[in-house]
């Protein structure tokens, strides 16, 4: 299985196979035993830089819209699909997820305002304020899964060497969140592209030590962008597979990305409760 | 007296006569009686059996709980300090005859093969004997949820999540700085359901809760309060000195909200502050979600009461005029001989009060012993009635008082049905009355 994954599927038949070829390429590299690629232990700066890397690269230092689909796969339940878009705005970290479908969930939505993330449903006409850690549509996603990149602002890292990811040469370390800031996972174990920088799987683990979601980024894409005068990466696919409840995934699939201005007043209660009138 | 005895000795002879007519009317004030005190000996014994369930399980006659915010937006069902907390309670409040605590949380349960989200008890087993007289475990043993990182679980969920005793479970929940954290725990026994409470609650040990939700050990999740037994009544009262008592004490406290303490964390995280609230909440609050089903109860015992109430005072004044058709010659004899017109309504009313009081007596006598015998016989109720009455079999709860107020209130209600035709029959004219035929 990793011979096959490994020498017949480079980078580029994986991509080329499409989005699920490349997960299971990702998941059969990562879940067979193999052996570590010998290499000169990373310094704690050195991965701090790679983690810089990780994030510049999907900054984009202006606004962002995108349109998301979120499916959720659960044991002996009916699956959750949402169509969403979700508003970014870097400057003040300002946050709002829009959902479109299915129509019982349209005009719904997340906003984040002063540190605070609010709810806001339509069919009783109220604002909720939610945990920044809330499960975005009760599914296995969160806010920061579709935020900008923080990683190393909020976690230190430390060296777990290389390893191969199907055809890919993974530079593997464990982070963990630093002291003072509240984080959903207070431990990642993440496997950065040693070439591009881009991440391909990260898993999540809880304050005890379990093990509770992996996560696999097998499409990336960049988009160029007005305001950071650069290209900007971003995930085009996400897969997370729940590891307490070992039957439960979540795909998203990130389309249609915007980085114009976008206007002054979006990120405003009243716009988000306009949308659904 | 002597009159009296006579009076009865008159109204005694006059039902013997009209034997068949006495004997339908009493068998019918007997059944009303027999089913008003069944009616509420069911409601009583669905309040008692919620009582001291509720009271074992998840509440206290009154409680201390509260929620603790890290931030605006983010509560935990928390009290910190709960000793000082208690020590400030008892002050106001001496009532109190003693306290328990319990952790709360609300997490999810994971198995080999299902999940599902629980209201978590935490328990300190060795100090709760209570607890354990309100279960009937169907396997494993109590004493093992002293142990760490173990669980007591309902049979409803062992069968949802496929688990028997010695399984392991991973319960995940998120700290109260959004952290998310897990805890593998090991069913150590599991008790029969008990109707909704055994639908999400599960117990482990307050240490393991804990280390679940990250808790220093001063920390819980309410104290329950509990006072004897003739301080039920008064629990609104003692509710709201132990509110201004508290505030007095330097306590920030929610103001009165009688809902349960998982149903306020949206309007708590809807409210800007932060730090420390306590709520003080009844019996009756922590599980008002449930009590819909007694006052509906209630409801349709009163609504089936004042049918009955009706078809009673129908029948009684009924059959008092086919009684006084019969005897008007009788009644216009007894005037033409002296008898005053007070006399004659007495002698009706003396009547149906007769046999209202033999009725009900006879009715209360059957209603006692059918409740006796269906509280004997443990008779086994469906699983959808079960959630509601929080038990698995019927039980009715009879008591003196129930017993005699039923025989006081439909002889009453006997007596004041017989009062108009009574008085009806002593205006009579002796003479046209003596000329009446029929």
């Amino acid at each position: 299985m990793t011979t096959w994954f490994g020498q017949t599927l480079g980078r580029r038949a994986i991509l080329k196979w499409g989005t699920l070829a490349g997960a299971l390429a990702l998941w059969g590299g990562s879940t067979a035993v193999l052996p570590q690629v010998a290499h000169a232990a990373a310094t704690t700066a050195e991965l701090v830089a790679i983690l810089k890397q990780v994030d510049d690269r999907q900054r984009n230092g202006g606004d962002w819209m995108s349109n998301v689909y979120i499916e959720q796969k659960e044991k002996d339940k009916v699956d959750v699909v949402y169509d969403a878009r979700v508003f970014r705005r870097s400057q003040d970290q300002k946050f709002m997820i829009l959902f479109d479908k299915p129509k019982s969930s349209q005009g719904q939505g997340y906003l984040r305002l002063d540190q605070n993330l609010w709810f806001y449903d339509p069919s009783v006409g109220r604002w909720e304020r939610r945990t920044e850690r809330e499960r975005i549509g009760g599914t296995n996603s969160r806010r920061s899964d579709f935020d900008e990149s923080r990683l190393a602002e909020e976690y230190d890292p430390t060296d777990d060497g290389e390893e191969k990811l199907g055809a890919y040469t993974a530079q593997k370390m464990t982070l963990n969140g630093k002291k003072g800031l509240d984080l959903a996972f207070p431990m990642i174990k993440l496997w950065v592209d040693k070439d591009t920088k881009n991440v391909l799987k990260r898993q999540e683990f809880a304050l005890s030590g379990k093990l509770l979601r992996t996560s696999y980024y097998p499409k990336w894409k960049k988009a160029y962008s007005e305001s950071k005068k650069a290209d900007v990466w971003y995930p085009q696919e996400i897969r997370f597979y729940d590891e307490v409840e070992k039957a439960n995934s979540t795909l998203i699939l990130i389309r249609a990305v915007d980085m114009h201005p976008l206007a002054a007043n979006l990120f405003t209660k009243a716009w988000l409760e306009s949308k659904s009138r | 007296m002597h009159k009296l005895l006579v009076d009865l000795q008159i109204a005694w002879r006059s039902l013997i006569q009209h034997g068949r007519r006495t004997l339908l009317l009493g068998g019918a004030l007997a059944s009303v009686t027999t089913l008003l005190i069944l009616l509420n000996g069911l409601s009583t014994g669905v309040r008692e059996t919620m009582i001291s369930t509720a009271t074992t399980l998840t509440t206290g006659y009154l409680n201390i709980g509260g929620f603790f915010k890290v931030t605006a937006g983010q509560s935990g069902p928390v009290v910190t300090k709960f000793p000082e907390v208690i020590a400030a309670a008892k002050r106001v409040l001496p009532e109190i005859t003693y306290t328990v605590h319990r952790g709360r949380g609300w997490a999810k349960m994971v198995s080999e093969t299902s999940s599902m989200q629980v209201g978590i008890g935490g328990i300190d087993i060795k100090d709760e004997p209570k607890f354990r007289e309100a279960l009937q475990l169907a396997s494993g043993n109590l004493d093992d949820l002293a142990e760490p990182n173990s669980v007591l679980i309902f049979a409803n969920q062992a069968e949802k999540l496929d688990l028997k005793v010695g399984d392991a479970v991973t319960i995940s929940a998120a700290t109260s700085r959004g952290t998310n954290n897990t805890i593998d725990l090991k069913v150590v026994a599991i008790a029969r359901s008990i109707g909704l409470l055994s639908m999400w609650n599960v117990y482990i040990p307050s240490q393991s809760l804990r280390k679940l939700y990250q808790l220093n050990d001063d920390a819980t999740g309410a104290i329950h309060l509990f006072f004897k037994d003739s301080d039920l009544s008064r629990l609104p009262q003692l509710a709201a000195k132990l509110r201004t008592g508290l505030e007095k004490e330097g306590y920030r406290v929610m103001d009165a909200d009688p809902r349960a303490f998982w149903m306020k964390f949206q309007s708590v995280n809807r409210e800007d502050w932060t730090g420390q609230k306590l709520d003080v909440t009844s019996w009756e609050d922590e599980v008002s979600f449930m009590t819909w089903t007694l006052k509906a109860l209630q409801g349709v015992s009163f609504i089936l009461l004042l049918i009955l109430v009706a078809i009673v005072v129908v029948g009684i004044m009924n059959t008092m005029w086919i009684a006084i058709r019969e005897r008007t010659r009788e009644i216009g004899t007894l005037r033409a001989i002296g008898m005053q017109r007070g006399s004659v309504a007495w002698m009706f009313l003396l009547e149906s009060l007769l046999l209202g009081l033999f009725g009900t007596i006879l009715g209360a006598v059957g209603g006692t012993l059918i409740a006796a015998g269906v509280n004997a016989a443990h008779v086994a109720v469906p699983l959808p009635v079960q959630l509601f009455l929080m038990s698995d079999h019927l039980k009715l709860a009879v008591h003196p008082p129930l017993v005699f107020g039923a025989i006081f209130l439909i002889t009453l209600v006997t007596s004041l049905a017989a009062l108009y035709p009574s008085l009806r029959a002593a205006r009579l004219r002796p003479v046209t009355a003596m000329q009446h035929f029929g």
